[in-house]
């Protein structure tokens, strides 16, 4: 089974699902290939066999771009699903579809869903394709895809391995709404701190935000139950864009600029009175570069044959979501902590990138430029 | 007025009162001369003419180490005020007697007081120093001393002058007490925001020290006046040892490792999909780099003769403070949001420099390396 090819088809062929790499001229926070059709046409582990989408020009286009007959590209991808029968499925839609998707695609018998984020709207979807995923056994990663960055992976395992000592603290400056690229900053906060969220203390943009679903920008106090504490800056950060700030008693490693440096201090030493002292020290880089994308099908490619979950899962995913309408819970509690898990499984946030979705995400941008 | 020489005298001839700076030996967070009696020794405006403190000991050191007569060195602060009628005082004995010893020397009729951190212990205690000083004309200048460094008021030069924009956010990491070395930390806070607290939450190190009286560490989120947000990591701060982070639309400033190193950022064009950088740029210094105990003394003088309030004030002591409790009330309430000001001024933080106040801080400071 391990040698044979696995058929991946693509459902949403816009921007994520087949041209974004086109808009990336620096590693650091990516290594191409990236995003989705790239990728499986990159893997010797895939070959792109299909695409669906509801807009004809972004089927042209994917077919053109990735060489596919025009048989290949489906308007409904239920019945690309049933004719095509994927082993790997990207969902590249906008995310209102996500969950229905997801499931028809669970129950359409493929092997491992690769999908956006976030990965659903409600707690509830969540709950449901989850669960379905689990019964179905069907391997589920989510694109929050700094947990398929070698630096974030190095952070993790200068963490898992006590080269930072005792985590204590994370810090995110990321400015974003909470669940479109909060997704990213919350997911890439529990990746760093390998710990899970008990409590969190949030403050909204405004009263108004919080009292309604659309997506928002916050801030946000995190309690760890491995005793690290978080914070979280998702209103604006101005001079310092997408950083993250991993704190031990023994080193630190910072991730700045939307990732493109990422610093190592240690612990040595001197320093006044003999205190010590924050010496920084080369960053250790692995002997090879993954590229981000390659390495979530390999993930995919180990969970199907081994059952276990992917480095970023549904779990992980449904936990993100959970952990920011939590925040925006504490907000409209009037400014108190809120336990995790939620009772309310309603309750939702639409995400940022649902707005216009009549209109395909890339067509807007180029529209935009 | 300001060409004339003040009579200075310190209360409390210990560690901060006399020999603190001896343990000094790298700039950045201090510049000598920082504490009290070497600075009035080494200021042109003042003349150090008394001490008082009830251990003999201490007494016997601060004569011989500035050069005074027995007969200038009291037992008894309030004998002390009587005799030698001194225009700036000195406030360094343990924060346990801090607001009854500024009440008696505003009373004896003292100009000026410098009066080391925390303000007081109780936020009715700051009420009652403050209103008395307001009403006798007394300028209070409290040691949160990094409004008196260089590096921090170049700081807050750029965050007046514009240079780094609308202000977002202040970060602090600094393992400390709320009240003992909080003060520091949360004034500092305050002083690079140029803003104050409206409200306040707050996650204490334990449930059992939140319930308490005895000072404590904490972490807390503050919410500024002025849109700015604050977080305060006052537990344990492993690797990252005193830091302030200040970051703003268009520049950012970092104060790294106790202050022995300051950076600058600016918000460059560049970057990915043209998005702009921060770019790493050299940190302003200015032409000069004056000495943190005399810019006291130089601050003090001014409000002397303007009755403007010294660039770390009573009030900025007072706030410090009830910032600090605010963060605990926060938790007592089960992690909620506290409002500033708080209503119980009965609130207090026992700051964790009274514990074992009975030996003065130096001589268990040379027990403990010595024992």
């Amino acid at each position: 089974m391990s040698e044979s090819k696995f058929r991946a088809a693509v459902i949403g062929l816009g921007r994520m699902g087949s041209t974004f790499d086109d808009e990336i001229e620096q590693g650091g926070q990516f290594f191409m290939p990236y995003c989705h059709a790239p990728t499986y046409t990159a893997s010797p582990r895939t070959d792109l066999i299909a695409g669906a989408d509801p807009h004809a020009e972004q089927g042209e286009i994917f077919a053109d771009r990735w060489g596919l007959e025009r048989g290949q590209i489906y308007a409904d991808y239920r019945e690309m699903l049933e004719a095509e029968r994927p082993d790997f499925v990207s969902i590249c839609t906008t995310a209102r579809l996500r969950a229905q998707i997801m499931i028809d695609a669970i129950n359409a018998g493929v092997k491992a869903i690769w999908a956006e984020k976030p990965f659903t709207l409600s707690l509830a979807e969540a709950d449901e394709v989850i669960e379905l995923g689990n019964r179905k056994d069907v391997a589920i990663a989510v694109n929050c895809s700094r947990r398929y960055n070698v630096f974030f992976n190095e952070a993790r395992r200068m963490v898992d391995e006590g080269e930072l000592g005792e985590i204590l603290q994370i810090t995110a400056y990321a400015q974003c709404n909470l669940s479109h690229n909060g997704s990213h900053s919350i997911d890439a906060m529990r990746y760093l701190a390998a710990g899970d969220v008990e409590w969190v203390f949030g403050e909204m943009e405004s009263d108004e935000k919080a009292a309604g679903d659309e997506d928002l920008m916050g801030n946000g106090y995190m309690a760890f139950d491995n005793g690290a504490r978080g914070f979280l800056r998702g209103t604006p950060t101005g001079a310092a864009p997408w950083e993250f700030d991993l704190i031990g008693t023994e080193g630190r490693v910072r991730s700045l600029a939307q990732g493109m440096e990422a610093q190592y201090y240690r612990w040595v030493p001197g320093g006044l009175r003999d205190q010590g002292l924050p010496a920084r020290a080369p960053f250790p880089l692995p002997t090879q570069i993954p590229s981000s994308g390659l390495s979530v099908i390999e993930d995919l490619v180990d969970c199907i044959e081994t059952g276990r979950q992917p480095r970023c899962s549904g779990e992980d995913g449904r936990k993100a979501l959970e952990i920011a309408i939590a925040l925006r819970e504490s907000h409209r509690r009037g400014g108190r902590r809120v336990d995790l898990p939620l009772a309310d499984r309603s309750l939702r946030i639409l995400s940022v990138e649902i707005r216009e979705d009549a209109v395909p995400a890339r067509v807007r941008r180029m529209q935009r430029n | 007025m300001s060409e004339s020489t003040y009579r200075a005298a310190v209360i409390g001839l210990g560690r901060m009162g006399s020999t603190f700076d001896d343990e000094i030996r790298q700039g950045g967070q201090f510049f000598m001369p920082y504490c009290h009696a070497p600075t009035y020794a080494a200021s042109p405006h003042t003349e150090l003419v008394a001490g008082a403190d009830p251990h003999v000991e201490q007494g016997a050191i601060f004569a011989e180490r500035w050069g005074l007569e027995n007969r200038q060195i009291y037992a008894d602060y309030r004998e002390m005020l009587e005799a030698e009628r001194p225009d700036f005082v000195s406030m360094c004995t343990t924060a346990r007697h801090r607001a009854a010893i500024m009440i008696d020397a505003i009373n004896a009729g003292v100009k000026a007081i410098w009066a080391e951190k925390p303000f007081t212990l109780s936020l009715a205690e700051a009420d009652e120093v403050i209103e008395l000083a307001a009403k006798k004309g007394v300028a209070i200048a409290v040691n949160c001393s990094r409004r008196y460094n260089v590096f921090f008021t170049e700081a807050r030069r750029m965050v007046e002058e514009g240079e780094l924009g609308e202000l977002l956010q202040i970060t602090a990491y600094t393992q400390c007490n709320l009240s003992s070395n909080g003060s520091h930390a949360i004034d500092t806070m305050r002083y690079l925001v140029g803003g104050d607290v409206e409200w306040v939450f707050g996650e204490m190190e334990s449930d059992e020290k939140a319930a308490g009286d005895e000072d404590l560490m904490g972490n807390g989120y503050m919410v500024f006046n002025n849109g700015v947000r604050g977080f305060l990591r006052g537990t344990p701060t492993g690797a990252a040892p005193w830091e302030f982070d200040l970051i703003g639309t268009e520049g950012r400033v970092r104060s790294l490792a106790q202050g022995m190193e300051t950076q600058y950022y600016c918000w460059v064009p560049g970057g990915p999909r043209g998005r702009n950088l921060p770019a790493r740029a050299p940190f302003p210094l200015p032409t000069s780099i004056p000495a943190m105990g005399p810019a006291v003394i130089e601050d003090l003088i001014q409000c002397i003769d303007s009755g403007a309030p010294p660039r770390c004030s009573d009030e900025d002591g007072r706030k410090a403070l009830e910032i600090a409790i605010a963060m605990r009330e926060s938790h007592r309430l089960g992690g909620c949001r506290v409002e500033l000001p708080l209503a119980d001024r009965s609130l207090r933080l026992l700051s964790s420099e009274i514990a074992q106040d009975a030996v003065p801080a130096r001589i268990r400071r040379l027990k403990g390396r010595w024992p």
